[in-house]
Order: C-alpha cells, then structure tokens, then sequence
C-alpha cells in the first residue's frame, strides 16, 4: 500500500517533532512533509521553486499562526484554487479562540483542532485525524477525482 | 327710540369701562425712576452678555457682562455695527442672516447645538451661545442679543471627548493584549508540558522517583499556568460581543447550564431548586457563565456530609430584578466578602479546592456590564447566598 502524504504546516520545531512522535506509531506508513511558512506552504502544493518533485499531499495539517503568510490567507487561497481546493485541511492550532474558528470554517477549513497541552491528549489527536482522514472517510483521491 | 337712546347709553358706559381699563394699564406698565434704575441695573449685573442693536444691526447698548467678555472699554461699542463682533470668516454671511432675522423676528436661540465664536476686541476667538429676541418700541425694532461664554463648556466637553477616546484606545489594546498574551503564551507552556511529559513516557524506567516527582511538579505548573491564561482570556473578552445582547429568559439559561453541569450534580447528589425567574436583557452565553459559576461553586464547596441543596430564586422590586442563588454549603467569614470578586483571589489552598480563583471574579465583570451588582451574604458553615441585581427595564427599539 502507498504512503500516506501527510503536509505539516508549522513553524514551531517542537510541535513538528511532536507530530512526528505522534505519527512515528501509527498505524499507516506515512510521509510527513513539513513547510514552515505560508510562503513555503504554497511553493509545496503548487510544486513551485525547490518543491517541483513534492508530492500532493492527502490532507494538511495546518497552523494560523505563521510567518510570512499566516494560515488563513494559506487556507482561503487553498480553499479558492481549484487544483488544491479538495485537498482536506485539518487546521491545528494553539487558539481556542472562537473568531478563529468561525474564520476557519468560512474560509471552508474542513475542520478545527486546538493543540491540547496534555501531550497524552496532542497524541491522541493526531492519532485521530490519522485514523479519521485516513481509515474512516473517503477522500477525492480514492474515487479518482483527486490529483493525477 | 327709547331702546335706541338705552342701548347708545349702554354702548357709552362700555367704552367708557374700557377706557378706564386701558389708563390704569398704562399707568401700571409705566415705571416709576426707581423702577428704570432697577431695570438698569438689572442689565449691568447680568452674568450673560446682553447686546441691543438697531435694525441697521448698529450696536444701541452694550451691558457690563458683554464690553468684559469681549474686551471692549465702557461704552466703547455702542454705535458700531454688531458685525465686529463676529468672526471675519463668517462675518460677511451673518449681514444676510441679520436681515432676515429683521424680517421675520421671533426668539430664538442662534446656532442650536453649535457652538458659535465671537471676535474679541484683540482678534481673538471666544465659544459663545447666543439668543436672540425682537424688541418693538415705539422708536423702532430692536434686536437682542443675550451672549453666553462657553468656553469652560466647551472645555470640559473636549476633556469629556478625548477622555472617552482614550478610554476605547485603551479598551482595545487591552482585548488585543489579552488574545495575543494567551494565545501566544500557550505555545511555549505546550512545549514545556509536553515534552516534560514526553521524557516521563520515553524514560520512565531510566528516572527516580525524585526525578519523577520533579517531572510532575512542572507539569502540574504548567497545566495551572494554561488555566490561568484561559480564564485571563474569558475575563478579557467580557462584554466585547455587545451585538449578541439582547431579551433573554433566564429559565432557558439555567437550564441550559444545568444540563452542561449534570453530571457535577448528580456526583454531588446535589438538589437543585429553581424557581420561576424573569426576562431580562443580556447576552446569552455571559449571564449562562454566571449561573455556571455560581451553581459550579456552589457544588464545590459543598458541606461535607450533608445533602447540597442550591436554590435559584428571583424578586421583583420596583426597577430591578433580584436574582439569588442560595446553598447550605461552607460558606467563608464575612470579612472576605469583597475579595472573593476579585481577580485571583482564593480563600483555599489548591489541594483543599481546586480553581484559578477567577470564576467571581467574571461575574461580577458581567453582572457589571450588565448594569447589575452582584454581592454575597454568608457566614463560616452557613451556607452563602450570591445576590445578583439586573435592571428591569424593557428594550430600547
């Protein structure tokens, strides 16, 4: 079976590595592809600068507070580019904070996860949306309407 | 005939009653010299400048109160046109104004809700309010002018104005201070946390128990140090949605946080009473964190071995609701009253109660913002009663 291509969108080294720790056990072989900025994040799925061999990712993880680009621009312009707009994002972030989620869902964040501080809890977490996005749903890969 | 001479006689004794009511009008309306020298003196002692001019708009008098004002020597203005007392810029305009205020006289205040500005004798400008009323005598019409200085008005209004801009200046960057401390103070504490934790996993057979122990102490720190920033942060955000607010039933509300809560009560085996309670208007998801608040204290600090019995009850009085919740729990001494609405303070240790000491304190923040207050009646093994009060009043549309 073909890895799963996961795209990190982080700029925090721990929580990086944390994500790797969580995903290192997982159930499914997984490629863990990390950009740092917004910029970055585009240049990745766009396949552009020193991206062009990336692969397309099957979901993005993804942070709002970036630099450069932060991750609501990163996520209105995945969402309103209709060779990335299938892609599931999975916005994972430090706020609780009830204007971003709002905002996360209208720029059509196909989900909402605050980082708990419990690292238990953060293992938990990223095991879910393994398991969720991976092993529960259908994803516009497996029906072929997906990236070629 | 003799009806004609009667009625001619009548009609006669009538004018002649009305004759005699016209002189003894005049007679009272004519001052004695006693009375012109009050009148005279009323107008110099006038606090408000008192200017009259002709219809011409040539300045007639000029009271004590008005040459003081605008700088003008005794008797220095009277026969000058008015206009040099208006600011150049509008002076031109106030000829046109003049007239057809001559035309059409009737009392008026001048300029309402604006302040206007009178040219002092150096040039300088002065906020005034003036009135205006027509005089008719029998040399002519006269205008006059009653001229007030608002400049302290005006001052204190300034104050008032850049005192409330820097207050909402203020507001703001506190909301903005607030997000950003705890959102951005979460991230490193995670850290902290989570690889505190991460070692503990990976090395726990590699570790003491001191080591151990040392591990769960920052851990412990950091997850009190999370609590707190999320409290700080729904302190902050109090009364910031005022576009939510609205008429709300506060029997949906506790209600609803009842439901959130039963299973705190049912561990507690707690009894909850609530009586009828009124319309009021609030922002939902605010008052519901009161009741939150006050029924989660409530069961917390219950009285060991003795059913928690908690009662939610309103009054009407006049323009205010009370609203009471009431237990029979540990109650505090009186003395802590105050403190206990103020931000972090707590009346236990930790290990006795948990809680980061802020839940009054976001009650009384809200119930404030509400209009309301919020104080406690209580006694040590008494039990407490939180008395909240709400104004009663409807909607403005």
């Amino acid at each position: 079976m073909k890895p799963i291509e996961i795209l990190l969108v982080e700029d925090n080294p721990g929580d990086v590595r944390l994500t790797r720790e969580a995903l290192r056990d997982g159930k499914m072989k997984n490629n863990l592809h990390v950009a740092m900025d917004g910029v970055e994040a585009l240049a990745f799925l766009r396949r552009e600068g020193r991206h062009t061999a990336a692969p397309r990712p099957d979901v993005i993880l993804l942070d709002l507070n970036l630099p450069k680009k932060n991750g609501r621009e990163v996520l209105a312009e995945v969402k309103s580019d209709p060779e990335l707009m299938r892609i599931p994002v999975v916005v994972l972030t430090t706020s609780a904070d009830e204007h971003d989620v709002l905002k996360a869902y209208e720029y059509h964040a196909n989900c909402y996860i605050t980082k708990p501080v419990d690292l238990e809890k953060f293992l938990d977490v990223v095991r879910s949306i393994e398991d969720f996005w991976f092993t529960i749903v259908r994803l516009p890969s497996d029906v072929g309407h997906g990236p070629k | 005939m003799a009806d004609d001479s009667e009625k001619t006689r009548e009609a006669l004794l009538a004018e002649l009653a009305s004759c005699r009511a016209q002189i003894t009008k005049l007679e009272r309306n004519r001052l004695d010299p006693v009375g012109e020298r009050l009148l005279a003196g009323l107008l110099q002692a006038s606090p408000d400048g008192v200017l009259i001019a002709d219809s011409e708009g040539t300045l007639r008098l000029v009271n004590h109160a008005a040459e003081v004002m605008l700088g003008y020597g005794p008797g220095e203005l009277v026969g000058k046109p008015i206009e040099v007392l208006v600011p150049a810029a509008s002076a031109a305009r106030h000829v046109g104004l003049r007239k057809a205020f001559a035309s059409e006289p009737q009392v008026r205040r001048m300029g309402t809700g604006l302040t206007l500005s009178a040219r002092r004798k150096d040039g300088s400008e002065l906020p005034v309010e003036i009135s205006l009323s027509p005089l008719e005598t029998p040399d002519g019409r006269f205008v006059v002018s009653s001229v007030r200085d608002v400049t302290e008005r005006r001052d204190s209004e300034m104050l008032q104005r850049r005192q409330a801009e820097a207050l909402e200046r203020s507001n703001d960057q506190l909301q903005q201070f607030a997000y950003v401390a705890s959102h951005d103070l979460q991230e490193p504490l995670r850290m902290v946390s989570s690889y505190l934790q991460l070692l503990d996993r990976r090395y726990h057979d590699k570790l003491d128990e001191d080591a151990r122990d040392f591990i769960g102490f920052a851990v412990d720190g950091a997850k009190r140090m999370q609590a707190l920033i999320n409290d700080l942060l729904v302190y902050s955000r109090i009364g910031v949605r005022e576009e939510l607010r609205g008429r709300i039933d506060l029997n949906e509300i506790v209600a609803r946080e009842l439901k959130s809560l039963e299973v705190a009560v049912r561990e507690a085996a707690a009894v909850v009473e609530v009586a009828r309670l009124p319309m009021i208007n609030g922002e939902g998801g605010e008052m519901g964190q009161v009741f939150l608040n006050l029924i989660g204290n409530a069961l917390k600090f219950r009285k060991p071995g003795v059913e928690p019995v908690i009662s939610i009850t309103s009054e009407h009085r006049g323009d205010t609701w009370q609203i009471t919740v009431a237990d029979n729990g540990i109650g505090m001494d009186p003395q802590y009253k105050e403190r206990i609405f103020q931000i972090f303070q707590r009346l236990h240790t930790r290990s006795e109660y948990p809680g980061t000491g802020i839940g009054l304190a976001i009650c009384k923040r809200i119930i404030e913002g509400h209009g309301g207050s919020i104080t406690v009646d209580t006694a040590p093994g008494a039990g407490s009663k939180f008395k909240i009060t709400l104004p009663n009043r409807r909607p403005t549309p």
